[in-house]
């Protein structure tokens, strides 16, 4: 079985993982995706997961932000443990902790840049949604941008309003799916740099997925998956 | 439930158009089932009113005897107006030489309770509508007594004994010819007069009737009340008239029936527009997840979308759906110039409850889905929801659909019978579907390259072209049965009465008299039928039991209607007359000479009796017997004469014999007849040509109705087809992006659309038209009692209708795709 550990002791852990497994059926028989894999990620800590497509490191990702379940295992995400809990109340625990940044952007097409930035903050009730829309889109440069609907946007653009509304509810730890992956090299590094400066800013533990070596280098720590275990 | 965020979401989809699809479904569903139900509700009143008027009241009791004056308090009591009138036959005389039997009815005031009187200003004048009735010592006489008795008008004739002044000339009346007694011309007088003229004596053929209108419900109740006695008879529209009666039902199971289809393809509509939105949401709702919101509050926020959308789509469908009601009939203006009761409230909730099934049940299910959406669909696509939901889904759709049907129909067979076909229609073409598929796989790889990409198309999206096959299949089956069984109703219904059809009855012809009668028809060139010998008879004794101990032999199968014992008109004949088919038993041989006789199985039923019973009849006071040797089932739509009892030839031969034929006398020859009642002064000629218009015009309203109802089905197809067109939209989109991006020019991509829809519909309409075939041929024979007939037009129409509608209907509604650059596309949907 392999470990990976926090560089850093001296900060609490935020996120956990013990013994996580995931296997899936398919019409060839049973698919092991995760064997054992045991991480704790400390607060404020950023870590890259990498590896080759097909190794398991989304898959790991979308368990520990609570998107998934593990076959077996047991995971915490701050106070919660993830595995423990239902799909009602692990929403309720992503909507408190967990901010995400994707690949493919999943901007809501409907909205305009502005509203997706301030769904987060609407979806908690909270009264000064617009007002810090607002400050976090002239935060990530689109301020001339508000009424824009994502189709309008250059690709750049949407995964900037995407970090902005992973922001907007000031998550604990922001879960980053291979950020850059749509995007060229300038822009690609423009959003790193944004998702760093955020991150200091709010004081977020990073998790992130990328091909990326150099994003992975900026990380505090890499862990690498391979055929569904940690490696190093 | 999240009102907010329910609020949130509606609003930012309509703005983006996303609600736009369901909301028109939802519209179209409510607008055409209150259009059509607002529409058939007033008509159906309309033709009921109408159908009263034969009656000339909602109801009457009849029956040969004064009718109890406690009648008249019980229908006051239950709120019913109600009108005596008594008929008779009498003979009238105006001064010394001339006379003429004729048809008297005396009326009180009141009279007609339903229908309007005509009178003319002279004999043979037009008919003009009169809210009055004779005046006490007066009376008024039908146009060819004028010349008959010599008279004119202000002349005074004697009815009896009592000396009465001819005001106004008589044209039409609504119960005219209802009777057995009550042929001849017409001599309307008071019947406050009727003490007077003595004529009505014990033994006297005499109809009284005590004319009802009122509720339905208080009817209903009344006819308790009454408590009816053997020789009252209790007679609504459908015991009056059966041709009206079985003409009325038809048309309302025929309404009924296209109602259900519009609300059946709304119904699809409707589940794919939700299907659609809810998928296009898959997204949305993952992402929403991510953000923390639960399963439950991803539910209550949908179903927040969807009740607001359904408010919106119910309100919208009642206000399209009232003015699409008034439109149609502003179109029919000219040709319906009936006046239609007021729309009631009915239609307007059975918009709404309609509405709202089709949302819970169609829409909801979609929806449901959305709860169980994986948020790991933002990072992995194509997760799509968990199968057990579907099962939900599909149960509730089915719900659904049976409570729609139910509630619409009333009717548990014919749901049961659109329920087991569409099911049955479901399994078996899916098969179909599957091999034509296939099928055209194999073609395509031999195809040039636009037929190949359009059919691999086809191919490569199997399972989503399957269902929209039998989806699109399913709406072209459902017009295509609308279109047969209406062509099957009206020429049923036309040839039901023919062109030409005998419209006048001479009965009391002596037989030397018939030779006579038939030259004169033959003159004047009008076609006459066969002349029957007619003996006036009735039933005194059944297997040596008299009539009356029979009947109490029979216990409760006695019912009033089914007296044996009264006077039948009886004939005999050596083969079976036209329109007469045998149920059982055995036609007599043409030398029989044993006393057989054969039974209307109908009469026979009631009457109590069965083949192989031996009957003893009297005629003018002297016995015969006969034995029962066969049951007859009458086409009493036929117009022709029919006869309840038929004797094998040479029983009757020693009775003193009358004849009665029947001819066809056109409006413009009608002073025909005075010619005919001179030269056959004893003769008695009953008109039925009023009540033979009355019949049509009945139908042609009904074939009216038939046609808008059809109509509105036809635009609730199409809204499918639009529907499962867009459906596939945004795959279709994706993918000629591609296309046009490697190189494609625009004329590939559209011939490519135009060849995959003609394609898909005309598979969709072979499917089409096998079901509509199979499903007509059982309507047919089962429900409408008809006989089954192939339609081979069907097989070429079908596909045919397919591939341009789908054509047509899917190149409009993807234009878009041709037009918008490939890079637009690509992106937005990356």
């Amino acid at each position: 079985m392999t470990q990976a550990t926090p560089n850093d002791a001296t900060q609490p852990t935020v996120v956990q993982a013990s013994n996580v497994s995931k296997v899936v059926s398919t019409s060839e028989g049973e698919l092991r995706i995760l064997a054992g894999i045991d991480l704790e990620i400390n607060a404020g800590e950023s870590l890259a997961l990498v590896g080759a497509s097909g190794s398991g490191k989304t898959t790991l990702l979308g368990i520990l932000a609570g998107l998934d379940e593990p076959t077996s295992g047991v995971v915490r995400l701050g106070p919660y443990e993830l595995t423990a809990l239902d799909e009602e109340q692990r929403a309720k625990a992503r909507g408190e902790l967990v901010g995400f940044v994707f690949q493919t952007f999943q901007l809501l097409e409907s909205l305009t840049a502005l509203e997706n930035v301030m769904l987060p903050s609407e979806l908690r009730g909270s009264r000064d949604a617009r007002e810090q829309a607002v400050e976090l889109l002239a935060r990530v440069g689109l301020e001339h941008r508000h009424g824009h609907y994502p189709r309008q946007l250059s690709g750049g653009e949407q995964q900037r309003v995407a970090v902005a509304r992973a922001f907007a509810a000031q998550p604990k730890v922001l879960f980053a799916d291979e950020p850059t992956g749509n995007l060229d090299t300038a822009t690609g590094s423009k959003i790193v740099d944004l998702i760093f400066s955020l991150n200091q800013e709010f004081a977020t533990t990073l998790v992130l997925v990328t091909h990326d070596e150099r994003l992975a280098a900026r990380c505090d720590r890499s862990v690498t998956i391979a055929f569904g275990e940690i490696s190093q | 439930m999240n009102w907010r965020l329910s609020r949130m979401l509606a609003w930012r989809d309509w703005r983006s158009g996303e609600l736009g699809l369901l909301m028109l479904a939802l519209v179209v569903a409510v607008a055409s089932v209150t259009a059509i139900s607002l529409f058939v509700d007033r008509l159906q009143q309309a033709m009921l009113n109408e159908s009263a008027d034969f009656l000339a009241a909602d109801r009457y009791v009849g029956s040969s005897r004064e009718l109890p004056p406690s009648f008249r308090d019980l229908a006051q009591a239950r709120n019913v107006q109600a009108v005596d009138t008594l008929l008779f036959p009498s003979m009238v005389f105006a001064g010394e030489e001339l006379n003429q039997l004729v048809s008297v009815k005396a009326v009180s005031p009141g009279y007609p309770l339903r229908g309007r009187l005509r009178v003319a200003t002279q004999p043979f004048g037009v008919g003009v509508v009169t809210q009055a009735l004779p005046e006490l010592g007066e009376v008024w006489l039908d146009s060819r007594l004028f010349p008959a008795l010599g008279v004119a008008l202000g002349d005074t004739i004697e009815v009896g004994l009592a000396k009465l002044t001819i005001s106004n000339v008589i044209t039409s009346e609504p119960d005219r010819g209802g009777g057995m007694f009550d042929w001849g011309p017409r001599l309307l007088m008071r019947m406050a007069d009727v003490p007077a003229t003595e004529v009505v004596q014990p033994g006297s053929r005499l109809t009284y009737r005590l004319l009802l209108r009122g509720d339905d419900d208080d009817l209903e109740a009344l006819k308790e009340d009454f408590d009816l006695q053997p020789g009252q008879s209790w007679v609504g529209i459908k015991e009056s008239s059966p041709s009206i009666g079985s003409a009325l039902a038809r048309a309302e199971r025929f309404l009924l029936l296209g109602g259900l289809l519009a609300v059946l393809l709304a119904g699809l509509a409707v589940v794919l527009a939700a299907a659609r939105y809810a998928r296009r949401h898959y997204d949305h709702v993952a992402v929403l997840k991510t953000l923390g919101t639960g399963p439950n509050a991803i539910l209550a926020s949908y179903v927040g979308v969807l009740l607001l959308v359904a408010a919106v789509a119910i309100a919208v469908g009642l206000i399209v759906g009232f003015g699409l009601h008034w439109l149609i009939l502003l179109a029919l203006q000219e040709l319906m110039p009936i006046e239609l009761p007021p729309p009631g409230v009915r239609p307007l909730v059975l918009g709404s409850i309609t509405g709202l099934i089709c949302t819970m049940a169609f829409a909801l299910p979609a929806f449901i889905h959305l709860r169980n959406v994986s948020p790991m669909n933002v990072i992995r696509r194509d997760l799509g929801a968990t199968p057990p939901s579907r099962y939900l889904s599909y149960s509730m759709a089915a719900a659904g659909v049976i409570a729609l049907l139910l509630w619409y129909t009333q009717d548990v067979l014919l749901t049961l019978w659109a329920l087991g076909g569409t099911s049955l229609t479901l399994v078996i073409f899916g098969a179909l579907g599957l091999l034509l598929l296939r099928g055209t796989r194999v073609l395509g790889t031999q195809a040039g390259s636009l037929w190949r990409f359009a059919l691999a198309s086809l191919q490569r999206r199997h399972r989503e072209n399957l269902v929209q096959m039998l989806v699109i299949g399913l709406a072209i089956m459902l017009i295509l049965i609308l279109v047969l069984l209406r062509t099957a109703l009206l020429s049923e219904w036309q040839q039901q009465i023919p062109e030409g059809a005998p419209n006048h009855f001479v009965m009391n012809l002596q037989p030397e008299q018939v030779p006579e009668l038939q030259a004169q028809l033959d003159a004047a060139q009008l076609p006459f039928d066969e002349a029957f010998a007619m003996v006036r008879g009735r039933v005194v004794e059944v297997n040596g039991l008299s009539a009356k101990e029979h009947r109490a032999a029979q216990g409760e199968q006695d019912r009033p209607g089914a007296n044996i014992g009264s006077e039948r008109n009886l004939t005999w004949t050596a083969t079976l007359p036209q329109g007469n088919s045998l149920v059982s038993g055995q036609w007599w041989a043409e030398a029989s000479a044993a006393s057989e006789v054969s039974l209307e199985e109908e009469y026979a039923r009631e009457a109590g009796v069965s083949l192989g019973d031996e009957l003893r009849f009297d005629i003018g006071g002297r016995q015969l017997t006969a034995r029962v040797t066969s049951l007859r089932r009458l086409d009493w739509e036929s117009m022709r004469p029919n006869f309840f009892i038929i004797f094998s030839p040479g029983a009757l031969e020693s009775f003193p014999v009358t004849y009665m034929t029947s001819f066809h006398l056109p409006v413009d020859q009608k002073r025909f007849l005075n010619g005919l009642l001179t030269s056959f002064p004893t003769v008695t000629v009953i008109e039925v040509d009023a009540l033979i218009a009355r019949i049509q015009s009945i139908i042609s309203r009904v074939t009216q109705a038939v046609e808008l109802v059809l109509y509105l089905v036809l635009v609730a197809g199409c809204l499918v087809l639009v529907a499962s067109i867009q459906a596939s939209r945004d795959a279709r989109m994706h993918e000629h992006a591609l296309l046009r991006a490697l190189g494609g020019t625009r004329a590939l991509v559209a011939g490519t659309l135009a060849i995959e829809f003609a394609a898909l519909g005309m598979l969709a309409g072979t499917i089409g038209a096998i079901g509509a075939e199979v499903t007509v041929a059982l309507l047919q024979t089962q429900a409408f009692d008809l006989p089954a007939r192939a339609h081979p037009w069907v097989w070429l129409l079908g596909p045919l209708l397919g591939a341009v509608l789908i054509a047509g209907v899917g190149m409009i509604s993807t234009r878009s795709l041709i037009s918008t650059p490939p890079m637009l596309v690509l992106r937005g949907l990356s």
